[in-house]
Order: C-alpha cells, then sequence, then structure tokens
C-alpha cells in the first residue's frame, strides 16, 4: 500500500496548530513512516510556494489551518480543496473563526482606524471567516491549539480508513473527572466549560485559570440556560456574549 | 455478637470494638503501609476534598467533606486500558489489573452503600473481573462522618452501615470509637494493639449520645415511600421539561455519583496500522450521544428525555431491578451540578410539594 499524500497548510492564523503537529516530537518519526508528507511549508527548509507543491501533486489529507481572511486565503483553500479527497479544518480558526473572528460584529474600516489609524495603504481583508463558508470540510479538530492526541488519533484513523471518535461532550465532565472545584460554581468566575467542547482534559480549569472557550461549541450547548445562570450571578449580558464570541463569532449563539 | 469472616467464628460483642485517642491516629495511618498503599481524604484546593495516597498522613483530613469523585475510582478508574490488539497476534488476553492491596480510610457511610450497590452491578449478569479484581484487595475504614445541608443519606437509608467496612470509627471527644467489621480489620488492629485500648462504659455513653446527636443532624428529608409509583404517575410532568431546559448535559452529576458505572468503550489505533488499545472510559446519559446507535436514531434525542432517564432509571428501575434506589443521597450531584439542580427539589416538585426556588447557589 503506497503512503497516503498529505498536505499541511496555514491560511490567516498565528501557525500554532502546525507548530502543534512539529510538536509531536516523539511520534514524528511513526507519522511520517506512515504517511507521506507532500507539503508542510512550516516543516521545508527549501521553501517553494505552496502553489507551485499543488500543481505538482493530488492530496489524499489536507489538513488546513487559520481562518479565511483575504481574497488570497479563498483562492488557496479553494485550490487545496480541489487538489485533495479529504479536507480537515485543524484549529478553531478553521473551524468557526476564532481569535481573528471575534470582533466581526465591528466593520472592517473602523477596525483599520481604531488598529492603525487612519491610512489609505491598507491591505485588503473581510471578516474572517470557517473554512466550511467557502468549502467542503470533512472533519475538524478543535482546539487553540489542537491536542496532540487528538491528531495522533485522527492520523491514525484515517490510516484505518475510519473517522476518530473524538470526545463529543463538554468540558465539565473532563474537568470532574480531574476532581477540580467549579470555577463556574464555588468561585463565580466566567467559566464556559459547560458549552466548551471537550477533549483538552479540562487543562485551564484544572490550573485553575476560567475555560474561555477555545475549543468551540458543543453540539447542543444549553447557551440560554447558561446566560440565565450569569445573569443570576449578576454578569452583564454584554460581557457574557463577548465572552462566548471570542473564539466562535460565527457561531450561533440562541438568546 | 460479631462474626469473623475468617474462622466463621463467633466472637463476643466487646471484642469487636475498640478506642483510639484522636492523636494516634496519624501513626495508625502510617503503620497500615504494612498492609499496602494508603488512601484517605486531603484538601486538593479549599473546600475541595479528593481521595488521594496519603505519601504523608499528615495530609489526612479526618473531618473531611464529601469527596468529588467517590471511591469508585480505585475500582473502575475513569479511563482504562483493557486490553492490546495487533493484525499479527491477534487480541492478546488482558492482563490482571494491578493487584496490588489499598487501603481507604475515611469513608463515609453512603460511599460504603455506593460500594455495596457497585458490587452488585458488577456482580450481575455481566460478572466484571477487573472490579473485582480491585474490590477484593480494598480494605474499607470507614468514618462516620457529620451531615451538611446538601446530605440526605438519611432518606436513602444510608446514613448508616452494618458491614461493607474492616474498620468504622465514630467520632468521641478526643478519641474515635473504632468497630471492627472483618477480621481484616481485626488484623489491622492487632498489628498496632499498643495505639488502641479497650471501650470503657464510659465510651459507649458517650458513643450512644454521638450517634443520637447526628440523627439529629439530618435537615433534608427526601420522602421515598411510593416514589417509584409516584415517578411511573409523572412521566409526562412538565418538571422534565423544565429540568431539559436547565441541564447543561455536561455530565458533572454522572462523574460524581458513587453509583454511576455507565462507560464508553473505543478503540485507539497506532500510526503503524498493525496495533492498537481499546480503552474504557466513563459514560454518562446526559450525554447527547449516549443513546446514539447504528444508523444514526437516538433514543433520546431530547435532552429532557435524558434528564427523566437519569432519575428513573436511580429511581424506579433500579428498584425494580435491586430492591432500592441506586442513589445514596451523598448529595454530590447537588453540589456540583453547574445549572444547580438539586434533585431533592425534583422530588418535591413531583410530589407535590412548595418548593422555594433558591439561586443557583
Amino acid at each position: 500500500m503506497s503512503k497516503p499524500k498529505i498536505g499541511i497548510f496555514g491560511l490567516t492564523s498565528c501557525a500554532g496548530d502546525q507548530l502543534a503537529i512539529l510538536n509531536c516530537e516523539d511520534e514524528l518519526l511513526d507519522i511520517v513512516g506512515a504517511v507521506d508528507i507532500k507539503s508542510f511549508i512550516m516543516a521545508q527548509s527549501e521553501l517553494k510556494a505552496v502553489q507551485d507543491q499543488m500543481e505538482d501533486s493530488r492530496f489524499d489529507l489536507a489538513l488546513v489551518e487559520g481562518a479565511v481572511v483575504t481574497d488570497e486565503d479563498e483562492k488557496m483553500l479553494k485550490k487545496i480543496r480541489d487538489n485533495t479527497k479529504l479536507l480537515i479544518a485543524i484549529g478553531t480558526c478553521a473551524a468557526w473563526g476564532g481569535i481573528p473572528a471575534s470582533r466581526n460584529d465591528l466593520e472592517r474600516e473602523e477596525l483599520y482606524q481604531i488598529v492603525y489609524g487612519r491610512r489609505e495603504d491598507l491591505f485588503g481583508c473581510h471578516k474572517p471567516r470557517p473554512l466550511r463558508d467557502f468549502v467542503q470540510v470533512d472533519f475538524s479538530l478543535l482546539g487553540c491549539p489542537i491536542e496532540k492526541e487528538e491528531i495522533l488519533r485522527a492520523f491514525s484513523s484515517l490510516l484505518h480508513e475510519d473517522v476518530p471518535v473524538l470526545p463529543t461532550f463538554p468540558v465539565c465532565f473532563e474537568c470532574k473527572l480531574n476532581e477540580n472545584l467549579c470555577i463556574f460554581k464555588e468561585k463565580d468566575d466566567l467559566c464556559h466549560g459547560s458549552v466548551t467542547l471537550a477533549g483538552c482534559g479540562a487543562r485551564c480549569p484544572s490550573h485553575g485559570v476560567p475555560c474561555r472557550g477555545c475549543r468551540g461549541p458543543v453540539d447542543e450547548a444549553n447557551i440560554p440556560s447558561v446566560y440565565h445562570l450569569m445573569k443570576e450571578k449578576g454578569y452583564p449580558v454584554a460581557d457574557v456574549e463577548r465572552a462566548l464570541r471570542t473564539f466562535t463569532y460565527n457561531a450561533e449563539i440562541p438568546q | 455478637m460479631g462474626h469473623s469472616e475468617l474462622t466463621g467464628e463467633l466472637i463476643p460483642r466487646h471484642l469487636n470494638v475498640r478506642v483510639i485517642a484522636k492523636d494516634n491516629l496519624e501513626t495508625f495511618l502510617g503503620g497500615l503501609r504494612e498492609f499496602g498503599e494508603v488512601f484517605g481524604p486531603v484538601e486538593k484546593e479549599r473546600g475541595a476534598y479528593i481521595y488521594a495516597q496519603l505519601t504523608d498522613v499528615k495530609n489526612v483530613v479526618q473531618d473531611a467533606q464529601r469527596t468529588v469523585l467517590p471511591p469508585k475510582k480505585y475500582l473502575y478508574p475513569q479511563k482504562e486500558e483493557l486490553f492490546r490488539f495487533s493484525t499479527q497476534e491477534g487480541y492478546r488476553k488482558p492482563e490482571s489489573v494491578d493487584k496490588g492491596r489499598k487501603i481507604l480510610f475515611g469513608v463515609h457511610p453512603c460511599d460504603i452503600h455506593g460500594l455495596s450497590i457497585l458490587d452488585k452491578v458488577f456482580a450481575g449478569r455481566y460478572h466484571e473481573p477487573r472490579y473485582f479484581d480491585r474490590r477484593d484487595n480494598l480494605i474499607i475504614i470507614g468514618m462516620n462522618c457529620l451531615p451538611d445541608e446538601r446530605c440526605f443519606c438519611y432518606s436513602m437509608g444510608t446514613d448508616w452501615v452494618e458491614k461493607g467496612f474492616d474498620l468504622f470509627l465514630t467520632e468521641l471527644e478526643d478519641s474515635y470509637f473504632v468497630k471492627i467489621g472483618t477480621s481484616c480489620g481485626e488484623d489491622l488492629v492487632h498489628a498496632q494493639a499498643e495505639l488502641f485500648r479497650p471501650v470503657t462504659d464510659e465510651d459507649i455513653q458517650l458513643y450512644k449520645e454521638r450517634v443520637n446527636e447526628r440523627n439529629k443532624m439530618f435537615v433534608n428529608r427526601v420522602e421515598l415511600a411510593n416514589l417509584p409509583q409516584i415517578l411511573e404517575l409523572e412521566y409526562e410532568s412538565e418538571v422534565w421539561e423544565e429540568l431539559g431546559r436547565k441541564c447543561l448535559s455536561c455530565g458533572a452529576c454522572s462523574a460524581v455519583c458513587p453509583t454511576c458505572y455507565c462507560y464508553e468503550v473505543y478503540d485507539v489505533l497506532d500510526l503503524n496500522v498493525e496495533t492498537g488499545s481499546r480503552i474504557r472510559r466513563w459514560d454518562a446519559c446526559l450525554f447527547k450521544d449516549f443513546a446514539k446507535v447504528a444508523g444514526g436514531h437516538n433514543f433520546r434525542e431530547e435532552r429532557s428525555t435524558r434528564v427523566k432517564h437519569r432519575f428513573y432509571h436511580k429511581q424506579v428501575t433500579f428498584v425494580e431491578e435491586f430492591g432500592r434506589p441506586s442513589c445514596v443521597g451523598c448529595g454530590r450531584c447537588v453540589t456540583q451540578c453547574p445549572a444547580g439542580i438539586n434533585l431533592i427539589d425534583v422530588f418535591k416538585e413531583i410530589r407535590g410539594e412548595k418548593v422555594v426556588h433558591k439561586s443557583a447557589r
């Protein structure tokens, strides 16, 4: 059996998810033993344009990080989609828009002025959007950044021509498995564990830091109930909403 | 009269109780290491107690409130590898689990009942050897705790234990009244006999007073009589819809429940496409995927049906199968539910009693 051809790409993002793959240090040799990595700009010493690399090969699997922010992002994403059998969104930017989309409530012109002042020579960019707004996404690995365990499980399952079975429940459950005091209930802090997808092992709450929702909403997130509870605790609605939208502006937040 | 498991002989009553001074307890716990690894409640963070190995017996909290997770984690861990498999060798017979002897100190009566309920479940139609490999090597030293506002063990008939422990301690003034439950417990006492003294008439008087005082401290009452029937009658009650709107499906209640035993099994494959592991982890019936089957059908798609299922399993179907509810009234679910769902209030509401709704805290 020939090894599956893989491409790892980044759109507008911090590149943290690609780095998370490189951080699988003990398993890197196993990974390259199992798959044929045809494009991974971040790990290549020879810098060949991604466009050219795509001319050379078709991929069995493309892992794409980042949000779609520029016309170039969109063009590249569509090109990747045309050249791959499977496309996996890696990281919360690719899946939900992530941090870049957190101020999608403002128009770009307004944001330009806040960040750069009045200038004319601005690069063209649009409101950041997730990959699935442009192309078909076959699977997503969530997180900011993605989890090493989930990367490895995704690779090994896909090699078996199967999709990985990953948690579909909220962070709270993993938090209880770690026997933490509930930050939301007992410490009155704005913790989003109850509406956020598990898989991180409740890393932040286990270190006393409230969950900020970086893995995106869990399926069936009960936002109205959380809103109600947070209002009861005296948090201004705007704070709650802003916090919920930090990583997943493009998610639907039922009122 | 007590009953010695080892010899089957009856031993005189005055021999199966002792008294240990509080000052001697840490020495006693330290000495228990001769018998195995010693575990007990420690304060993980302010107000959160957990069972942990007592590498330093000074860390033990003798009057700890309920731990976040119940003792089930030592018999049935949150996540474990069941076996390895490979395309070459096939399924490899699972190696026996760690059979090292563990001594668990400070187990409250509700948790002792919780263990005996899990025993029934895992010894049932599908005998679970991994559980009993560990169970047979678990020594239980119980502790007669004092209830707080979330305990309702008194209503569940689990505030007191007659068996299920090797030793059981009740606080007197500056000492503990020690009931010896098994021959193993007797061995533990004999090994450090110098730390114990016989029981005096004064101790017995004080012990009785303590037990009576404790009985009066239970403020929560859940009326169990007819509860299964009332729940059946109220199957279509609006209460379940309301709970479904409140519940966050986070599964915290199941994780911390001393008698929740559901698990998920899945395979984690290695990158070599040759080998892999079968993993078991705790699951929860509140999760959306819990009752989802092949083909995508979900028997409990709506959140309200899942919340309802949890209550009915604890209080109706478990009673039908095992003759008692699987709830032991430990108050953990009440303590941990981020949405503030309070089981005691739910039952009152179902019974048509007036409930004063408190905030989430």
